[in-house]
């Protein structure tokens, strides 16, 4: 990461700390919805690289609040597809939140006398649950790169982010079932906080296109490319 | 939890060019074969064809040119690689000499071992097999018990090794031996590089349930080898195996082990394909363009000196998931008898039968699982 996104990174952690008592004024006053407004519009001049970042703290620490709607309101004009990368941002960042939880329960938790986490049958399912988050970090990043490679087009990124929603929506369902598995009874309370990050995640598979939706539409696309076409187009825009 | 760090891939040179070159070589000289060779083909031998392919400069592209190499990026590697396996391309005669024995030699060889065979890995000519696997050491594989004792004329190996690919075809293996006697467990051990036809050596075929003879069962019959045969540091086998199984783990071909069946589904389908069968397209096409993201992420990082272990094991392990599921999932829904003899049946079959072998060679699923487990810190 770039120094410049690191320092975001630290004010968008203070700034998101003092937004979970207040709400959403300090993120406006901070300057968050200028991220995406170009710096010779008095914008801060940020890419989806940065957007991403921050998304992926605010899904972290806020999920609850829609920054994304703040920071979307930087782009002239915010589309569906928009909303869906930005989900993915969202998206990461909750189930990153998720699996921190679940590795310091099954640590601290003992049973049977030793920590939960020393059960190879709990080792596993983290372990999955570990690859679903990876692969989504993996998603967003190739998604933000390819929206800030084509100015931010939606249509130009459809590919991308159609791949990138549809990873993270079946994540979504893997990454909630074992966290709240290896919690046992304590994640299902109000009191503890792992629903703060596993609601959200149930509602963002839903929005800006559910599973069927962006299936349905990538499916479509693929096929009337072709076996071959695909395989071009894809290694045609990166690498 | 710090998310995945994504490194860029970044090759040096013209990517592009390199591509084009590579397929218009490929249209030219790609044998024309039964389309379930192409499925899984990196099991696939054709030695007429890796020796084309070394002589295009497509095989040991990192090695320095002194050794025959292209002194290529690890990178410029990896698009050749994924190029190779998407289009269905025999390699399995060079496979495992390419990807792990050369790197291997080159980093921890003698200056001889490097002179000898170097330049034959890299012409496509010289093919390598992994003596890892015992009848008591599987995903155990600090369990090896096979030995080698030194002597005044070399080191005597007494022993067996199993479940090794392509030893029929090979002319050497890099075997893991235990060097120290009453050592246990991961001390102790080393690697030697042995000639295949080094008297006292058998070789016998196990021939799998799809009816293929990859691999094979190797006895090892007081075999006396060189001093010379020692890779590496003596008793920092088990290090050296570790690294070596990193550039094992996460390469293109943990995702593209069924890109031929994807391939057929999609060209079978048609531009206009029905919802169900769309839907499974779309998933598909998200998972393959994701997994090709998280190597080629774990490349560079490899490649930028970094060890990726861990970012390795999690390429298999979700690789292995997607390739041994599609089979599954496209029989689900596409309307073919077992016995049918289109392209798609043919390598759905195929794919079916071979699909178990995915999550457990190179480690199976559950010790995958257990390395990440030891990354998360959990063990």
């Amino acid at each position: 990461m770039s120094a410049v996104r690191d320092m975001l990174c630290d004010t968008a952690r203070a700034v998101f700390a003092e937004a979970a008592c207040e709400g959403l004024a300090p993120v406006e006053a901070a300057g968050f919805g200028l991220l995406l407004v170009p710096e010779n519009e008095d914008g801060l001049g940020g890419d989806w690289g940065d957007l991403n970042a921050v998304l992926r703290l605010a899904g972290t620490l806020v999920p609850d609040l829609g920054v994304e709607e703040l920071m979307l309101s930087g782009l002239p004009e915010a589309s569906e597809a928009h909303r869906a990368a930005a989900t993915v941002g969202l998206m990461a960042g909750a189930m990153g939140q998720a699996l921190t939880l679940s590795i310091e329960h099954v640590n601290t938790r003992q049973q049977f006398g030793r920590p939960l986490g020393k059960f190879q049958a709990v080792q596993q399912s983290l372990a999955a649950m570990a690859c679903e988050v990876a692969a989504v970090d993996a998603a967003a990043a190739a998604m933000a790169a390819r929206l800030d490679a084509t100015a931010f087009g939606a249509a130009a990124s459809g590919f991308e982010i159609a791949a990138a929603k549809l990873r993270a929506n079946r994540a979504a369902g893997v990454v909630t079932a074992v966290a709240h598995q290896v919690h046992g009874a304590i994640g299902f309370t109000r009191e503890y906080e792992l629903h703060r990050v596993t609601i959200p995640l149930m509602r963002w598979r839903s929005a800006h296109g559910n599973d069927a939706y962006w299936a349905g539409l990538l499916g479509r696309r693929v096929a009337d490319m072709g076996a071959r076409g695909l395989w071009e187009s894809m290694t045609a825009r990166a690498g | 939890m710090q998310g995945f760090t994504l490194f860029d891939f970044d090759p040096p040179g013209d990517t592009i060019a390199l591509r084009a070159d590579l397929r218009a070589w490929l249209s030219e000289h790609q044998p024309q074969g039964d389309v379930v060779r192409r499925a899984n083909c990196w099991a696939s031998f054709d030695p007429d064809f890796s020796t084309a392919l070394g002589k295009a400069g497509y095989i040991g592209m990192t090695l320095p040119e002194r050794y025959g190499g292209g002194g290529r990026h690890p990178l410029e590697r990896y698009v050749v690689i994924e190029e190779l396996l998407a289009a269905g391309a025999p390699v399995g005669a060079h496979w495992i000499a390419d990807r792990q024995t050369g790197p291997l030699i080159l980093r921890y060889g003698s200056e001889e071992q490097r002179e000898l065979y170097l330049p034959g890995i890299a012409r496509g000519e010289l093919y390598a097999c992994i003596g890892l696997s015992e009848p008591g050491a599987g995903s155990d594989l600090a369990a090896v018990r096979t030995s080698a004792r030194e002597t005044a004329d070399g080191w005597r190996v007494n022993g067996q090794k199993i479940w090794t690919t392509g030893a029929h075809f090979s002319h050497v293996i890099l075997a893991l031996v235990r060097t120290e006697e009453g050592s246990e467990r991961n001390a102790g051990l080393s690697q030697l590089l042995i000639d295949l036809d080094t008297p006292g050596i058998t070789i016998r075929p196990i021939v799998d349930m799809a009816g293929n003879h990859d691999f094979n069962e190797i006895f090892f019959d007081d075999v006396l080898v060189p001093h010379s045969a020692l890779v590496g540091e003596r008793g920092q086998g088990w290090r050296q195996v570790t690294a070596e199984l990193a550039l094992e783990r996460s390469g293109p071909e943990r995702y593209l082990s069924s890109h031929a069946l994807f391939a057929a589904l999609i060209d079978a389908a048609g531009p206009d394909p029905d919802p169900a069968l769309a839907t499974l397209i779309g998933e598909l096409t998200a998972e393959m363009w994701t997994l090709r993201q998280l190597s080629m992420s774990t490349a560079a990082k490899l490649a930028a000196g970094e060890d990726p272990m861990v970012e390795a094991s999690m390429v298999k392990e979700l690789g292995n998931a997607f390739e041994q599921d599609m089979p599954r999932r496209v029989q689900a829904i596409v309307d073919c008898g077992w016995d049918d003899e289109s392209d798609l049946a043919r390598l759905l079959r195929a794919l079916l039968i071979a699909s178990p072998s995915f999550s457990l060679r190179g480690g199976t699923r559950e010790v995958i699982r257990g390395i990440i487990a030891r990354g998360l810190g959990l063990r």
